[in-house]
């Protein structure tokens, strides 16, 4: 039934329904850009865009298109033939931007038409035509660095007006990242981002792991975000094998990703804090974040959740005594939160730093497809729990919080009425977990030549994980989309117009992972 | 007193605040550690820090000149002269002959241009923006201070530390609006010049937030402890400034030593309650936004101005 809408809408014949909620056409090369205005005038949102090696030289170019109704994705794909480029949509839907150009990093088609056609993930020490998720690319092989000019950065011109160039080491213990900013005085007129610092193959490294040992890589992309990654990767391996998972699973994997929401937004609030200096509130929000890892090690063994998803259900279980342990202690930790965000938002010296600094706009953040905190900040009301829900979610009320000004204090808000809403979610969880199995059983094999999506909203946004299964049935292709590679380029336009030293703050409101995006 | 005795004095006195100076700030940690209930670190902390600089080979940039070099000698040595010309726990200064408010402000702004312009010297963006920015504050900092203190003077009938001082202390503690506002003032300059929240964050690891820090980014070992040891010391003359000035209690007139030992303990108390105020300010305030630095500023020069003007009514 459904297929018969995205054939109508998108105005083509061979759309077939893969999965429930899961709609694939495949298209010649030269549609994709009419297929795309199409899509995105039905309402549908750019996802995910990536490239697979089809042999013999092709490379197939995915397009990856959200829909809330009906809910779902529908996946647009064309084969490139050998040594051709492929037509870009970026100049079109700036969403496609960074996906483009890492789909000619990686597998060596150029986006033809792209407005700004250089390499996004590969530094300028990668030699030329090495192309590493190509079949023929063996990745154990040392790969030589090439000396040479660094690219140039957009340059500055005009009196007084210079460049700062900061990272990628930095004064704090983060990740590795180079900023680049355009100033006159203390206004920042632009920034350029240079990321990919700690790319480690991860995509390429999923290709050769047995199926059944890709959830500890999966786990492993971004230290913070480890069960929202391991949900949206079994979820693919779950609708590859045509596996349910027990009631009593979902309902547990819905606790464990809202209690990873929870401790990341009431960590991130205390960032917000600290990069204004204002001490006490930080160093509280730390304290309460500390209280609730210390009780995920002592329920399920691991401060930050990891080992606790499995492919078919979950490793962990909770008893009555400890249910009732963890609803107290989130009943306390609900009234602490509520007691510091008041703190904050009573002070004016604190609101006056948050009020109005770092929007991003409804429309550019639209634009630029961001997902997750920041895009229900700026206006953007999505949520994959409500939109296309998973695991248990369908059976559970909450709201979806969105704030309308996309400035810093709205992505502080954003969050703060998420954890209202995760400790709500937590309760109708605990409070009513169903009995039965933890885990239903995996066949021994996954299906040859299949391929699924998997997804989960991740407290920064959407987790997806497009796998694709070779004629043996072992894994062929990953592509992993971290929330953080959709917002980074939103960063980019929040900042100018604000001022240097407000730059630190701005930043820690996204708080984009680096491992995330560079995988 | 000869001058020699008054210049091994002076020495003498510098001496004892240099020692002093690490263990304030480190006070003023502590405290503000334990408003965060933590525990923070050792009070001590001060001297192991500069102890491991001061082992240390300074690094400097191939294309700095001698003013990168020079910069942190003349903020360290203006400090220590300005120490000179403060009273501590005598009611007189040991080289107050020397000069007065002028040139203790003087000193002072020597100290900071030339580590302003020793941040620009190596060509670093940080380096710039720490000078621009530092400069901005203290554009306004200095008449603030200068006003501030000139009231004291108006009513001292005298520029020199010293002989304020001794008024001041005949005179004994004054609630006159003049006096509260002229305080006022000068606790707000105290904040800008230690750079202390809601001014600059002395804590920050963001290099972009920074004031002070920013300017000082490019220096390490030795020539990073001279301008740390500097920056504690000036903070505790200001606050030296502050609490005899306005809470002229206890200072020893003779040099007996019961007496001394009373003026030591009253100094220390005062400087432990101000250190308590300044940490105050600290946690309950939010850094300002850079450009609402100036307001600030601007407010504390408004207070002195008044302070100055309730002098002739």
């Amino acid at each position: 039934m459904s297929a018969a809408v995205w054939r109508e809408r998108l105005g083509v014949e061979g759309l077939v329904e893969e999965r429930p909620g899961e709609w694939v056409v495949r298209a010649e090369l030269s549609e994709l850009p009419a297929l795309a205005d199409r899509a995105a005038g039905s309402g549908l949102r750019l996802a995910s865009l990536f490239g697979t090696d089809e042999g013999e030289g092709r490379t197939a170019v995915h397009h990856l298109w959200a829909c809330a109704e009906p809910p779902g994705f529908v996946r647009v794909w064309a084969v490139v033939p050998a040594g051709a480029g492929f037509p870009s949509i970026s100049a079109r839907h700036p969403a496609a931007n960074w996906f483009e150009r890492e789909v000619m990093d990686a597998f060596g088609p150029v986006p033809a038409g792209h407005p700004n056609p250089n390499h996004v993930s590969l530094h300028d020490d990668w030699p030329e035509g090495a192309f590493e998720l190509r079949k023929d690319f063996d990745e154990r092989r040392v790969v030589p660095r090439v000396g040479g000019q660094y690219r140039a950065y957009r340059p500055v011109t005009g009196e007084g007006v210079f460049h700062i160039p900061v990272g990628p080491v930095h004064a704090g213990i983060i990740e590795p990242g180079h900023f680049r900013f355009g100033v006159a005085g203390e206004p920042v007129l632009y920034l350029q981002l240079r990321l990919f610092y700690v790319h480690k193959g991860i995509e390429k490294r999923f290709e050769r792991l047995p199926w059944r040992h890709g959830l500890f890589l999966a786990e492993s992309i971004s230290g913070d975000t480890a069960v929202g990654h391991a949900l949206a990767w079994v979820h693919a391996i779950e609708r590859l094998a045509g596996v349910e998972p027990p009631p009593r699973a979902r309902h547990l994997r819905v606790a464990l990703l809202e209690l990873e929401r929870v401790y990341n937004h009431v960590a991130d609030v205390g960032a917000i804090a600290t990069d204004v200096a204002f001490t006490v509130p930080a160093s509280r929000a730390q304290a309460i974040r500390e209280d609730l890892v210390r009780s995920h090690e002592r329920l399920f063994g691991s401060r930050l959740l990891r080992g606790t998803i499995a492919a078919g259900g979950v490793k962990c279980d909770l008893t009555l005594r400890s249910r009732k342990e963890l609803m107290a202690q989130l009943a306390r930790l609900g009234r602490d939160f509520k007691d510091l965000v008041s703190l904050l938002i009573d002070s004016g010296t604190f609101t006056d730093r948050v009020d109005g600094t770092g929007v991003l706009e409804t429309q550019v953040a639209r634009e630029l497809g961001v997902v997750g905190v920041a895009a229900r900040a700026s206006g953007l009301d999505l949520d994959l729990r409500r939109d296309q829900p998973h695991d248990a979610y369908r059976g559970l009320r909450f709201e979806v919080p969105v704030e309308e000004v996309g400035d810093v204090r709205a992505r502080l808000m954003v969050r703060a009425r998420e954890v209202e809403q995760s400790l709500s979610l937590l309760a109708q969880v605990l409070d009513a977990l169903p009995d039965g199995a933890l885990l239903s059983p995996l066949p021994d094999a996954l299906p040859a030549e299949a391929s699924a999506l998997g997804w989960a909203e991740g407290w920064r946004g959407e987790c997806l994980h497009w796998v694709r299964t070779d004629a043996r049935g072992g894994i062929d292709r990953v592509k992993v989309t971290d929330p953080s590679s959709r917002n980074w380029p939103a960063l980019v336009r929040a900042v100018p117009g604000n001022i240097v030293p407000d730059f630190p703050v701005i930043n820690k409101s996204f708080n984009l992972s680096y491992a995330g995006n560079d995988r | 007193m000869n001058l020699v005795d008054s210049f091994g004095l002076g020495l003498l006195q510098a001496a004892v605040l240099l020692a002093l100076a690490p263990l304030l700030r480190g006070t003023i940690k502590k405290l503000k550690a334990a408003f965060q209930n933590r525990q923070g670190p050792p009070l001590l902390q001060g001297y192991y820090d500069l102890a491991k600089l001061l082992g240390k080979e300074p690094v400097r940039s191939d294309v700095s000149s001698w003013v990168f070099v020079a910069g942190p000698r003349v903020y360290f040595a203006t400090a220590v002269a300005a120490t000179t010309l403060v009273p501590v726990i005598v009611a007189g200064a040991p080289l107050e002959e020397a000069g007065g408010i002028l040139v203790l402000v003087g000193l002072l702004a020597l100290g900071r241009f030339f580590l302003a312009a020793a941040a620009l010297d190596t060509g670093s963006p940080f380096g710039g923006m720490g000078s621009s920015r530092e400069m901005a504050v203290s554009a306004l900092a200095e008449p603030a201070l200068m006003l501030g203190l000139f009231t004291v003077a108006l009513w001292g009938g005298s520029l020199n530390l010293g002989d304020l001082v001794r008024t001041t202390a005949a005179r004994g503690l004054s609630a006159h609006p003049s006096d509260l506002l002229a305080a006022a003032a000068l606790f707000i300059v105290l904040i800008a010049e230690a750079g202390r929240v809601p001014v600059d964050n002395p804590a920050t690891h963001l290099e972009l937030t920074m004031i002070h820090e920013a300017m000082v980014l490019e220096y390490s070992g030795a020539d990073l402890a001279l301008v740390e040891w500097a920056s504690a010391l000036k903070e505790l003359l200001f606050m030296t400034v502050l609490v005899n000035l306005f809470l002229p209690l206890g200072l020893a007139t003779g040099v007996g030593a019961a007496a001394l030992a009373i003026a030591t303990g009253l100094y220390l108390a005062k400087l432990f309650l101000l250190s308590v105020g300044v940490t105050l300010v600290e946690v309950t305030n939010a850094k300002l936004r850079l450009f609402r630095v100036p307001e600030l500023m601007s407010a504390s020069l408004g207070l002195a101005f008044l302070a100055l003007a309730l002098r002739f009514l």
